[in-house]
């Protein structure tokens, strides 16, 4: 991966795919759900060859549960091994949770309990996944609405400890900071503070909304249905205040699609967060200097 | 701490209404007869429960979301029954 400049790009959606096209010049690059080409079509794989020679184009891997003390499955390192060659995008992407456990497969992505057992075998994983698919991901930081029990290390620690360990960059989900914050009570950028920024390589955004819960309190379910809100883009600006590296932002929508002009409005105001957040470093640096 | 059989009782408890309703009764009894540890079974007591129920609705909505997905549409069922149907006759 060798950026040089700081972009913002898309989700890439099959629903969302004419309207792609027709504005593409707007859009700096693309994030696949490589998941759902693992089983696909040669046409389809055709297709997203095709798509990674007009665009810019990453993979972004939702099934592999890294972050397990079970091993990760070798069918599933494999077809990502084999899209990743296919494809040849800027990088791929996965998620720091465990997704499936003594058979059971949970359907999303849910938060192990963050030991220094849950460290090593996670790092484990990741080393394996890195000698089959040939380069390193990016490790991504998930929403959760439980906090997982048993867990030693704060989320923070925890992340910290998996990246160093296997000398990883990270895709940093605002939204998901953001959520995490909301819900379990702690300050987003504080947390921003205590994760290593000069491993942040990539961002994502999105949007949420509140739901209730049994016991009258609320909690911010990471929905991805919503439009990405304000504490998001501040934190895109923090981050860009201080990475010392370009960022990749994503914006990311799973559904409820507005108008393309709204998904590009969001792009273009992080954008914009990003050049306020890049000025302020610069004025920090002269300070300094 | 977090071995696999942690993370199994977890899973199941995310998945399995009946399971999760069991632990909810009696949280010691549903997680030593897991197999977890005394140390395990006293930090899985300490679950935030509303967390684990907001949890497990918003996991099995999304295994809902991902069978319809992958599901065939009622035309290419239709198509492949006719076939099989036509598949016997000839």
């Amino acid at each position: 991966m060798n950026v040089t400049k700081d972009r913002v790009g898309l989700g890439w959606r099959p629903d969302l795919a004419a309207s792609i096209f027709e504005r593409l010049e707007s859009i700096d690059l693309l994030e696949v759900i490589a998941d759902d080409f693992f089983d696909g079509s040669r046409r389809g794989r055709r297709a997203l060859k095709t798509l990674s020679s007009q665009v810019p184009v990453v993979l972004h891997g939702v099934g592999l549960g890294l972050a397990s003390c079970e091993s990760v499955q070798s069918k599933r390192l494999d077809k990502m091994a084999r899209l990743f060659d296919e494809v040849r995008p800027e990088f791929w992407s996965e998620h720091l949770a465990f997704v499936r456990a003594g058979g059971l497969e949970i359907g999303h992505l849910a938060a192990p309990p963050r030991t220094s057992q849950n460290v090593e075998a996670t790092a484990e994983n990741l080393s394996r996944a890195i000698s089959v698919v040939g380069s390193k991901p990016l490790m991504e930081n998930i929403a959760t609405l439980v906090d997982p029990p048993g867990s030693t290390f704060s989320e923070a620690a925890w992340v910290s400890a998996i990246l160093e360990a296997v000398d990883c960059n990270s895709l940093l989900d605002l939204h998901n900071v953001y959520a995490n914050a909301v819900n379990h009570g702690y300050d987003a950028r504080e947390f921003l503070k205590k994760i290593p920024g000069s491993r942040v390589r990539a961002i994502h955004i999105a949007g949420g909304k509140l739901i209730s819960a049994p016991d009258g309190s609320t909690r911010l379910l990471d929905d991805h249905l919503h439009d990405v809100p304000d504490p998001v883009f501040d934190l895109l600006e923090e981050i860009a205040a201080s990475s010392p590296h370009p960022l990749t932002v994503i914006l990311e929508r799973d559904g409820a699609y507005p108008p393309m002009p709204q998904l590009l409005a969001q792009i273009q105001r992080a954008r914009l967060c990003l050049e306020r957040g890049r000025a302020r470093h610069t004025a920090t640096q002269k300070r300094f200097a | 701490m977090s071995t696999s059989a942690f993370e199994a009782f977890l899973a199941r408890i995310y998945v399995d209404p009946s399971a999760r309703a069991r632990f909810k009764a009696d949280p010691f009894a549903e997680a030593s007869h897991a197999g977890l540890s005394p140390d395990e079974c006293a930090a899985i007591m300490k679950i935030d429960w509303v967390g684990l129920e907001l949890a497990a609705l918003s996991f099995a909505k999304k295994r809902h979301a991902k069978a319809r997905s992958t599901r065939p549409s009622l035309r290419a069922r239709v198509q492949g029954f006719l076939c099989s149907v036509l598949n016997f006759f000839l």
